[in-house]
């Protein structure tokens, strides 16, 4: 078979997300590309959750609706998912199910076994269904079990009974399992690659840029890269800071910034909103300050661990007053990577702040990357003084209005900020027409030099034929499982556009113009096709949307593409 | 008020800018500034080795009049920015200002969080009881039932009490002080610059314009220095610590016919930096700010042995 999908389902906590990373690794290191779906409730045990694992040779960046292997770890989860089995498929449960799909595998026998060996009573090794579970589908899969043993015993690391105790299920399950069917995937060329989320390429992103200085508060889908950079703090020499509340999240980031470090903060929509005025702020002090903003569904608290790309437009307009920004929004983890690098460049470069919008699918969807290739990275610190200096002005006019930058410590520099209007040396005791003429025109103009200096494919990349008369445009995560279905539906192309702020405008139209424009977004309206009527006059002709807090799937992404004729608006919904 | 594109500069070591001041004549807040820049000079700490944050507010203007590194950040903001920027570069002397509102009702919630990080900073809490800046309404240190002439109905809430809320949320140098004593006020801010932690220092600064019942006819007869009455703040372990927080609380509750004013507790432990280095062996060992993060624009940092954890 060319991909196979399984799915890991049941109540948070009963070790779903252990059994789907596992074989997830495995597949990863049999040289298989991988992509995963998380779909958790907002709750840490009990409530119905469910991971997908695709599996393929060749690249995938979307799940499917198909499942071929489906371990249900309760009887809800079969109710529940087992109309998504193929009807090829197997599934894997310990009750007796009627359905000639149902792979049997005795779990009491095989757990009595292990729990006599260790000396155990059976109850002790319930939790420890989900590794049968497991076992059964690798050896399903025709995998080595020494293998799956390995990754095992990795995740238990500092447990090693209980790594044993999983382990010896793993051989009981290989011994007394005798699978009627099997799972045969085309065989692949074994390639390293890492199977990461975009949580983690911005962590990794951050190291390379040299970033000193992380502040936080917890919020889903976010923290999960300030927890990955707590974890590596020691060995990269910064400081990840958790605050009282995301207001001192961005004030500290900006003001480490404003000290000389490589400053950033990483939020979601709820924290965001808390962090307005002190954007607003940094583009009036024109500090170099990074925020990494992961949206979830909303509005309020709305659905905290569900996907949804629903805050472009307040990403770009939030703040009081008119200050220049930069918004970046990679469409996958590689592209997370690399622009994370580069947003601290353009932060320091043209010393305003800047946003990379990310999201909860890119968050927490784990999938196969190739290895960064760090000599694509560099690091531009713009003006930047750190020796001694003389005659210094923080807001000095320039030519190109973007001012020498000293830090506390420099000799001859010191450093005024401030976010009331000021004059050339950040004293603010000037309402002077004049000067606020000159120092909005200093501040502003710098968005016309950012637009002429960022490479061409930070801007827009551009997919599929250029004859094509249709045009995808789209942003984000939606990016995947448009590119999976346009090797389906070749008769369409996409124009990813990943600045929106500047937005640039040459760059959209030279791929847009007289084409026939399809939006896809994953939120309610389009917000994307808003922003490009408003500043191309160019008019998507149908808003394909989907906004139920699920990533869009590959099948219905194919399915709506290959329609006749489209609808205005399209509401995708498959969950 | 002189409106130019550049204010002249300052004059070499000295830590008064050239910047015209616009406090109202008579302001309490001119006595912290000479404070402040007197207990500089005394300290000699080079210029560009200070940094001086404010909040937004009459006394949050400060920073304009001193000649250092300066951060006039937002409402609320001075101190939580100041404690970043200690942690950024803990070889500056890093000195946070704010007044009553900013600190203790906008910014409530750093200074509790302050407290529990202890980074080792000085915070000036320029305390009025009012808000000047946007005409006197009645701020978070205003007692209950008070009514300055620029408020129009009696204050209906407790006062905030930022001695008793410092010592509570962990801050290891608590202190008051008081605009119209130089003197006290100096040696209150350089022995606060001198303890190695975060620093409180409440200093009761009357507000001329809006404020006529918190005046110097006020606090001059009721203010009184604990510590020449014997009280000694010094607590250099965590017994001593345990054993005289409780005096310094009952001793910041008084309020009446005589205020008390001096250090209230000096403790001696661990400063965040120190915490710091908990989870990050070689934190302030290398300068951050000065630190190389590149080699003519090759990112210093290899990521090679993180990619190979994810494979």
């Amino acid at each position: 078979m060319h991909d196979l999908n399984l799915m890991v389902a049941g109540p948070q906590g009963s070790g779903i997300n252990f059994t789907s990373d596992s074989f997830a690794k495995l597949m990863t290191r049999e040289g298989y590309q991988v992509f995963t779906n998380a779909e958790l409730f907002s709750t840490i045990k009990g409530e119905h959750s469910y991971f997908r694992v695709r599996v393929c040779k060749d690249i995938i960046r979307s799940y499917s609706e198909r499942i071929d292997i489906l371990i249900p770890l309760d009887s809800k989860s079969v109710l529940l998912h087992v109309k998504e089995l193929s009807k090829d498929g197997s599934i894997i449960y310990e009750d007796k199910l009627d359905d000639p799909r149902h792979a049997i595998i005795p779990y009491n026998d095989i757990l009595q076994t292990v729990a006599t060996k260790f000396g155990k009573a059976l109850s002790e090794f319930n939790v420890m269904k989900n590794t049968v579970a497991l076992a059964g589908a690798t050896k399903m899969i025709g995998i080595d079990k020494e293998k799956l043993k390995k990754i095992i015993s990795e995740n238990f690391a500092s447990r090693p009974k209980i790594a044993e105790m999983n382990n010896a299920i793993v051989d009981e399950v290989y011994a007394e399992f005798k699978p009627s069917k099997t799972f045969d995937l085309e065989p692949v060329t074994y390639k390293k690659r890492m199977l990461i989320n975009s949580t983690h390429a911005v962590g990794m992103g951050k190291m390379v840029a040299g970033l000193k200085f992380q502040s936080y508060y917890p919020i889903t889908p976010a923290s999960d890269e300030s927890n990955y950079l707590e974890t590596i703090m020691d060995k990269y020499d910064f400081v990840v800071e958790q605050t009282e509340d995301e207001i001192a999240a961005i004030n500290m980031a900006i003001a480490a910034a404003n000290t000389g470090l490589r400053a950033a903060t990483s939020t979601s929509g709820p924290g965001f909103s808390l962090m307005v005025e002190a954007l607003s702020y940094a583009g009036m002090t024109e500090t170099p300050v990074v925020i990494f903003y992961y949206q979830r569904a909303g509005p309020a608290t709305g659905m905290p661990t569900r996907h949804e790309q629903g805050d472009l437009k307040y990403a770009l307009s939030a703040g009081h007053g008119e200050f220049p920004r930069v918004l970046i929004a990679p469409g996958d983890h590689k592209e997370a990577f690399y622009d994370t690098v580069e947003a601290f460049n353009i932060a320091e470069k043209y010393q305003l702040p800047v946003i990379v919008l990310l999201d909860k699918a890119m968050a927490m969807s784990n999938y196969t990357v190739d290895l960064f290739d760090l000599s694509k990275t560099r690091i531009d610190r713009g003006k930047l003084i750190l020796k001694e200096t003389k005659d210094y002005l923080r807001y000095r006019f320039t030519e190109d209005g973007i001012s020498p930058r000293s830090v506390p410590g420099v000799k001859g520099g010191l450093v005024t900020i401030a976010g009331d209007e000021h004059d050339e040396d950040g004293h603010i005791f000037t309402e002077d027409a004049d000067n606020r003429i000159k120092m909005m025109d200093k501040r502003m103009h710098k968005t016309s030099s950012i637009l002429k200096e960022v490479p061409p494919d930070m801007k827009v990349k551009f997919y599929g034929k250029p004859e094509n008369k249709k045009v995808i445009v789209s942003w984000g995560s939606a990016k995947g499982p448009i590119l999976d279905a346009m090797e389906v539906v070749k008769d369409v192309s996409l124009l990813q556009i990943r600045m929106m702020e500047p937005f640039p405008v040459e760059a959209v139209m030279k791929y847009l113009n007289g084409k026939t424009i399809i939006d896809v977004e994953q939120n309610y309206s389009g917000q994307l096709a808003d922003l490009l009527r408003e500043k191309t006059g160019l008019e998507a002709i149908s808003r394909i949307v989907k906004f139920n807090g699920r990533p869009i799937a590959f099948e219905e992404m194919v399915q709506v593409l290959s329609k006749p004729k489209l609808g205005k608006r399209e509401v995708l919904s498959y969950d | 008020m002189i409106s130019t594109a550049a204010t002249p500069p300052a004059k070499p070591q000295s830590y008064r800018t050239n910047v015209e001041i616009d406090w109202c004549p008579g302001c309490g807040d001119f006595g912290i500034l000479n404070a402040l820049v007197l207990a500089l000079q005394e300290m000699k700490i080079p210029n560009e080795d200070v940094v001086l944050t404010g909040g937004i507010g009459c006394s949050s203007k400060i920073p304009h009049y001193v000649n250092v590194n300066t951060l006039h950040t937002l409402h609320g903001r001075s101190l939580v920015q100041a404690q970043a920027v200690k942690m950024a570069n803990p070889r500056l002397e890093v000195i946070s200002a704010s007044g009553d509102g900013d600190g203790l009702g906008i910014g409530s919630a750093h200074f509790v969080a302050a407290g529990r990080r202890n980074v080792d900073l000085t915070y000036i809490l320029f305390n009025n009881g009012v808000y000047g800046l946007t005409k006197g309404q009645a701020s978070p240190t205003l007692p209950y039932g008070e009514m300055p002439k620029s408020i129009e109905t009696e204050n209906l809430k407790f006062p905030v009490n930022p001695l008793f809320l410092g010592l509570a949320s962990g801050f290891t140098f608590v202190a008051r002080s008081y605009s119209y004593n130089i003197k006290h006020l100096k040696e209150t801010l350089i022995r606060a610059m001198k303890h190695r932690g975060l620093a409180l220092v409440d200093v009761m600064q009357p507000c001329v314009t809006y404020n006529n019942i918190n005046t110097k006819e006020f606090y001059d007869p009721r203010l009184y220095d604990i510590e020449k009455e014997g009280w000694n703040p010094a607590a250099n372990n965590e017994e001593e610590y345990k054993q005289k927080l409780p005096q310094a609380v009952a001793k910041s509750m008084e309020w009446g016919d005589r205020i008390p004013m001096g250090v209230f507790i000096d403790y001696q432990t661990e400063t965040y930096d120190q915490k710091l280095q908990k989870l990050v062996p070689d934190y302030g060992k290398k300068n951050y700010v000065m630190e190389p993060i590149d080699s003519a624009g090759k990112p210093l940092n290899d990521i090679t042995k993180l990619m190979e954890s994810f494979c």
